[in-house]
């Protein structure tokens, strides 16, 4: 439920990749809403951490597991064994990645496709805790390891301002 | 903002700064000073001051300023600030996994000696032991003891000696994950601690022994973000209350005894835990009212009671959550004719909707000072800390 924060989450500016489309407009004059193929576009590239295939590729994630609603995203990620032990740091990848290219007032949470994961409740708690999602980005390592499987995410899917 | 409630949430003064989400804000138990921290790894002082004309009875103004903004050189995160109830000085919680404890030099021409916090403020201790992030830091009603907890699962208890020494007198590990908070008893040393395995400890000490978890309160159906005490009211201020109006039953000896917890959960809710027994706490009370985490609770003494209810008045009791919204309630706890586990009366009494804007609301905290009662301060991912006066709706 815990929704994580942007900034402490966006790190070092040189991390964020302006938009060179970006408009001034007022946020208020937007109206066109986001839809589950602009999120999926977002994160459909990411690399596997254990794989040299995108999540797209492995069946991660899909357009339908992805639910829009009133300033807040839902992702629903399928773990490709049920004993992955990587699930929490795809889930930080996908949260990563939506947290730069998203607006500010969306709140995402993340989940497990349920009944996909043997650790589902720990796995969808960790990620959905911003106070640990926080200290994990600050954790040099694992960062590193996320900015690799987030090295192609551009290819596909705009920020969208 | 509910127009129908009986006070509004009004803002006073917009303190930004931070160049990253701030987590935690404290107000000085004796100085007029406000201190925040952020993920920038800084906390940030701010002083206030209040002119109020008493013949007009007018509302008062306030005037806040940042006084400075210490780097910290922690190395991470700053997750929590709390002050010594002397005032004097100030402990920080870092991702670091270290506390740093802090003082401000005095500045040698001020007159009266009062120390106002526009010296210079420097690292006087560092406390090491945890082995990963450090989540929240707290003093005993009395400042000898601080609590200090962590991800790596343990509350550690440090005695406070003079000249910035401290000594570790108790490790405690009974959390299964992650310690979100810790928070002393108002006026016992009883330590309350909260956590990630969704619940909360008690801990007292045994004299002849160690530190040791008396209590496990469970319930809450996730992580237990924050944790409040009611606060004690004793017998003089009850009795130069004025506001209290005539008539209304109170039971002054109640009033001192009496004692409650509020913790605020990921769960959504809000629950009051009651004193049964000397060692016995029950959850007698689940407040709603958020509907995503709610990540930070404070009660206070509060101003006066916005209704008369039969029983004694609690104060009042703020939560603050990733909705956005502040909400405050008013307790009273019941006649004493009813049974001991009847809940307090609670009453929503103020509301207050993206209280930061679109962003999430990571702690609100009451001035614990007499005559600064009806001031809340947030603090929120926009990086800013808010201060806002709960004043009656016209």
């Amino acid at each position: 439920k815990a929704a994580a924060g942007r900034q402490s989450d966006l790190l070092a500016h040189s991390l964020w990749i302006n938009d060179s489309s970006s408009s001034s407009e007022d946020e208020a004059e937007e109206v066109e809403a986001i839809d589950q193929d602009e999120i999926f576009d977002l994160i459909r590239s990411i690399y596997d951490p254990e794989h040299p295939n995108t999540l797209e590729e492995l069946r991660v994630v899909s357009a339908p597991q992805v639910t829009v609603g009133t300033n807040r995203i839902t992702v629903e990620f399928t773990p490709t064994v049920p004993h992955c032990g990587m699930s929490t740091l795809i889930g930080l990848c996908i949260r990563v990645r939506l947290l730069r290219s998203l607006p500010e007032r969306y709140k995402i949470d993340i989940f497990v496709k349920p009944g996909s994961h043997q650790s589902e409740n720990a796995v969808n708690k960790q990620l959905n805790d911003k106070e640990r999602v926080a200290a994990a980005l600050e954790n040099p390592v694992l960062l590193d390891t996320v900015e690799q499987c987030l090295a192609n995410v551009g290819s596909r899917g705009a920020i969208i301002v | 903002m509910n127009i129908d409630l009986p006070y509004t949430i009004q803002p006073i003064s917009e303190l930004p700064g931070h160049e990253d989400r701030a987590w935690h804000v404290a107000w000085n138990p004796t100085k007029p000073l406000l201190a925040s921290c952020s993920a920038d790894k800084t906390v940030r002082i701010y002083a206030y001051s209040s002119t109020s004309n008493e013949e007009s009875k007018s509302i008062p103004t306030y005037a806040f300023k940042t006084l400075t903004s210490i780097p910290t050189g922690h190395a991470k995160t700053v997750r929590a600030v709390a002050w010594a109830p002397s005032g004097e000085t100030l402990a920080t919680a870092s991702f670091d996994s270290n506390i740093g404890i802090w003082e401000c030099e005095k500045v040698d021409d001020m007159e009266n000696g009062e120390n106002d916090g526009s010296g210079e403020w420097e690292c006087i201790s560092t406390l090491e032991g945890h082995e990963t992030e450090c989540k929240s830091v707290a003093y005993s009603s009395t400042g000898t003891l601080l609590a200090s907890c962590s991800r790596d699962k343990t509350v550690w208890i440090w005695e406070v000696h003079p000249d910035g020494e401290f000594e570790t007198i108790s490790v405690l590990m009974e959390h299964s994950q992650d310690v979100k908070c810790v928070a002393w008893h108002p006026s016992e040393e009883i330590l309350a601690s909260a956590s990630y395995d969704d619940t909360i400890k008690l801990y007292i000490e045994d004299p002849s022994d160690d530190w040791f978890c008396f209590s496990t309160l469970s319930g809450h159906t996730s992580t237990v973000w924050s944790l409040a005490w009611s606060p004690v009211f004793d017998s003089s201020e009850e009795c130069t209350s004025s506001t209290h109006g005539s008539g209304g039953p109170h039971s002054h000896s109640h009033a001192t005894t009496a004692s409650y917890l509020a913790s605020a959960s990921d769960d959504t809710t809000i629950r009051i835990w009651k004193r049964i027994a000397e060692h016995k706490w029950e959850c007698v009370l689940v407040l709603g009212g958020h509907e995503r985490s709610v990540y930070s609770v404070s009660w206070c003494r509060g101003v006066r009671p916005a209704f008369t209810e039969e029983g004694t008045y609690l104060g009042w009791l703020a939560s603050a959550s990733g909705d956005g919204k502040v909400l405050v309630w008013e307790l009273w706890d019941p006649p004493s004719s009813s049974a001991i586990s009847t809940p307090p009366r609670h009453k929503l009494i103020a509301s207050l909707s993206s209280a930061h804007g679109v962003h999430d609301v990571n702690s609100v905290v009451w001035n614990p000072r007499s005559g600064f009662e009806d001031l809340l301060a947030t603090t929120g991912d926009d990086g800013c800390t808010r201060v806002w006066r709960i004043t009656p709706s016209s």
